[in-house]
């Protein structure tokens, strides 16, 4: 482990010169500096998803929670839209590497073709969103009627936030390429941003996972982890 | 990509475009440097409204009922207010969005954060946050009176002050200021670890930017549970959710919430706020190692402890929330962990004091003003960290809590010790924003002033604890248990509480006078080894370094080495320019 052998050095001590310039921090570029900087945050998203979901767990076991699937009449025993969104979300995700593999090619056109494709099936996704949160409303599944109701709209909503914030860093880059043509600049914008677009598929298909399953299926988590 | 960012940050040449009109250089300036003032100059102006606020609290508790101006409702909403604005909006924007700003590029060896644009849209962020929380004193109904905890039910139930405008205000202020942290935080340890100078590894970097680093971390890893509760009582509050709110009678009348828990909030803010409370003391902790290192003309004893300790408390940090929860009824295994934890992340701490002490073991002490309030610190930081101690055992703190008790312990040790630290370092690197020197006189002033005072106040504070008198109330009324001489000392407490307030202005003078007339500091007068006082322009200018970035050859505690000739080596001193004693070079290989 790298960060205990760091924390062993004793840097008070007289060091040999060869010793000195393997100290030295290794090449860095500012694009290095940015993808620290998107773990990082990336392990706040993380940290906010867990919490929601550690109350949510814990309110599934409580006396006025109704699941949201597991009877007919539940909007998400036929979950047939959503998938229909993760399928949007997951082309979205792959044109992105698409992308980003095209612009390492300087192909114009194509580049052009998967930012186009990425951007519509995002937009997609969260139009898809949208309408399942209409037909939830409509159904009398009302936000405040039911804590699955409360949750389905505050996760995924939360979740739709974050997509959108991604898609506006993803117009700048755009915008930055517009500008000076840089495939080279372009291909490593795109990188960060397919990290991103993953890591909120994963996040989606968790939230979908969760926010779908049964009473049964939560009774079972809820022993499992102790709730 | 262009040619420049071919090059690893530490080798890049100065080929940033200074700006020149007063609009880029000063307001929307993208220099961490002018951020980091324009940061401190707003928490300073927001911390001084909470410290007015606590005067007026004291007022009523010192003489109850002769101040018409202030009832029970606007009592809770000055402790709300007070308490909210010390510990988020003057603490942890000072010490991170203040401090570490200014420092950490100037301490590693960088030109400026990685993200300049970012940084300077964190700090507007803050300050938008900041005038949001503002604005609901002037709301229908006034600003939330809630408790700095927030708890619900009772935050945004109708018989609460501000239950309405003030607590949307409140939360949505919290939420705004986690996105401008967010921008500060990922900037600041984006910067740590990859714009550090040659030469400059994790373990030579000042304890500064150590205790800086681990709390941003901190900050990363905690602020999105309070982001996480706000939102939800954001729903809860507007939309009718019932994601804390329990079935619940409201002033005879049925609400229409059900089935919530209140104790899921608590959970939630804790494991904010506790460490919130190492997101505060962390920095302090690596500023006063470096003050009480450079006038102790001493290297700092156990440097490496030091940062393992710096990690281990960050770590234990995220398992200790709950000790702050004795008195809401939990299984007493779950106390019990959470005492033992809670007695476990002593020894981290203990050990940092002990290797304060030993650093001043010996040294050649110079009582500077700010080696005295760091000094001033070791005290109020034991005496805060030992009733800790007290309370984080569950059989103790259940007599005690939400006593007065509590109220001293938690200002001993996150009030007064941070405290205590941004004073020594505002004296310490004041030198550096403006080439001068703070008044030593009227710094003596401050210092004792605000330490005894300090002292006055929260030592028969403890006392009141002991006796029962309970936090938050307005009126003690008529209570069997309480003398009439607590009476008595509460007005002490008072007269101290406002002559420590006063203390403060005579520093806000000191540093506006000091600002255009004080005396000329020269380069480097504390003749400290860190870099940022090695710069070329002092003091620096925009960029920093000049041309060309230093490079770094040793750690940052090269104080009184034997048989060299100054008793401090700078970092960017490369081992062929050390001038030593005698002419034999070769006996002094153990100050490379």
């Amino acid at each position: 482990m790298q960060l205990f052998k760091t924390l062993q050095e004793k840097p008070w001590l007289p060091q040999e010169l060869e010793q000195q310039t393997n100290l030295f921090p290794s090449v860095r570029h500012k694009e290095k500096a940015a993808s620290t900087a998107l773990k990082f945050f990336l392990a706040m998203i993380t940290v906010i998803f867990f919490l929601f979901t550690v109350t949510f767990l814990q309110r599934t076991q409580s006396f006025d929670f109704q699941a949201l699937s597991g009877e007919p009449w539940l909007p998400f025993t036929n979950s047939r839209m959503l998938w229909q969104n993760s399928a949007y979300l997951l082309i979205a995700s792959i044109s992105i590497i698409l992308a980003k593999k095209l612009a390492e090619l300087q192909s114009f056109k194509g580049v052009i073709i998967s930012l186009t494709a990425t951007a519509l099936f995002t937009l997609l996704f969260i139009g898809g969103q949208v309408q399942v949160w209409q037909q939830l409303n409509q159904s009398g599944f009302y936000i405040y009627a039911n804590p699955a109701n409360s949750y389905y709209f505050l996760l995924t909503g939360v979740h739709a936030l974050h997509i959108v914030a991604g898609v506006l860093v993803f117009m700048r880059c755009i915008w930055h390429f517009s500008l000076d043509l840089s495939y080279q600049r372009l291909a490593s914008s795109l990188k960060l941003c397919a990290l991103y677009w993953h890591f909120l598929l994963f996040i989606w298909l968790f939230l979908f996972f969760l926010l779908t399953s049964d009473a049964e299926t939560f009774k079972t988590i809820a022993l499992f982890c102790g709730f | 990509m262009t040619k420049m960012e071919n090059i690893a940050i530490a080798d890049q040449v100065d080929q940033s475009s200074h700006p020149s009109s007063f609009l880029s250089k000063y307001i929307w300036s993208q220099d961490h440097k002018v951020i980091a003032i324009q940061y401190s100059i707003t928490a300073i102006a927001v911390g001084l409204v909470a410290l007015v606020l606590s005067g007026m609290m004291r007022l009523q508790l010192g003489f109850p009922n002769e101040f018409s101006f202030i009832d029970p409702s606007s009592y809770l909403q000055f402790v709300t207010m007070h308490g909210m604005i010390m510990v988020i909006y003057l603490l942890t924007a000072l010490l991170l969005g203040g401090f570490g700003n200014y420092l950490i590029p100037l301490m590693i060896g960088a030109r400026d954060m990685v993200f300049p644009y970012l940084n300077m849209l964190s700090y507007w962020t803050y300050l938008l946050s900041v005038m949001v929380l503002l604005s609901s004193f002037f709301v229908s109904g006034g600003p939330t009176g809630a408790g700095w905890t927030l708890y619900p039910p009772q935050a945004i139930l109708s018989g609460t002050p501000g239950a309405h405008a003030g607590i949307l205000l409140m939360l949505i202020s919290l939420a705004i200021f986690i996105v401008a942290f967010t921008m500060g935080g990922l900037n600041y340890v984006s910067t740590i670890l990859q714009a550090r100078a040659k030469g400059m590894t994790l373990m030579r970097m000042p304890l500064t930017i150590w205790g800086i680093f681990v709390a941003t971390i901190l900050g990363l890893l905690a602020f999105p549970a309070l982001l996480v509760s706000a939102i939800m009582m954001i729903f809860d509050k507007v939309v009718g959710t019932s994601f804390f709110m329990p079935a619940i009678l409201s002033l005879g009348e049925t609400l229409d919430h059900s089935g919530g828990s209140p104790i899921l909030f608590q959970h939630l803010f804790w494991f904010f706020g506790h460490p919130e409370v190492y997101i505060v003391a962390l920095p302090a902790f690596g500023m006063v190692s470096d003050v009480i290192a450079v006038h102790a003309r001493k290297n700092i004893f156990g440097y490496r402890m030091m940062v393992w300790a710096i990690v281990a408390i960050g770590g234990l940090s995220f398992v200790v929330w709950a000790h702050h929860m004795y008195v809401s009824g939990m299984n007493p295994y779950f106390g019990f962990f959470f005492a033992t934890t809670t007695l476990i992340i002593a020894i981290p701490t203990a050990l940092k004091v002990y290797n304060w002490l030993l650093t001043l073991w010996r040294g050649n002490i110079h009582l500077t003003l700010p080696m005295l309030f760091a000094i001033g610190f070791i005290f109020t930081f034991t005496h805060g960290g030992l009733t800790g101690l007290m309370l984080g055992n569950v059989v103790i703190d259940l007599p005690l809590s939400d006593t007065f008790f509590v109220v001293a312990h938690f200002h001993m040790v996150m009030g007064v010790s941070p405290i205590m630290v941004l004073f020594a370092a505002i004296y310490h690197w004041f030198p550096l924003l403006t080439g001068r020197l703070l008044n030593t006189k009227l710094g003596k002033f401050h210092f004792w002033g605000t330490f005894l005072g300090t002292y006055a106040i929260y030592l028969p504070m403890h006392y009141l604890g002991f006796l029962g008198v309970p936090r938050r109330y307005f009126a003690m009324g008529t209570t069997d248990f309480i003398p009439e001489s607590a009476q008595t000392l509460n007005a002490g407490i008072t007269v101290s509480a406002i002559i420590v307030g006063l203390v403060q202005l005579v520093f806000i003078v000191n540093v506006i006078w000091s600002t255009f007339k004080g005396k000329k500091s020269g380069r480097n007068p504390w003749q400290a080894t860190s870099l940022e006082w090695q710069t070329v322009q002092f003091p620096p200018g925009h960029g920093n370094w000049g041309k060309q970035l230093p490079q770094v050859y040793r750690w940052a505690y090269d104080y009184s080495v034997p048989k060299v000739k100054d008793d401090f080596i700078p970092q960017n001193l490369s081992p062929e320019e050390v001038q030593y004693l005698t002419s034999d070079k070769n006996n002094n290989q153990g100050v490379k």
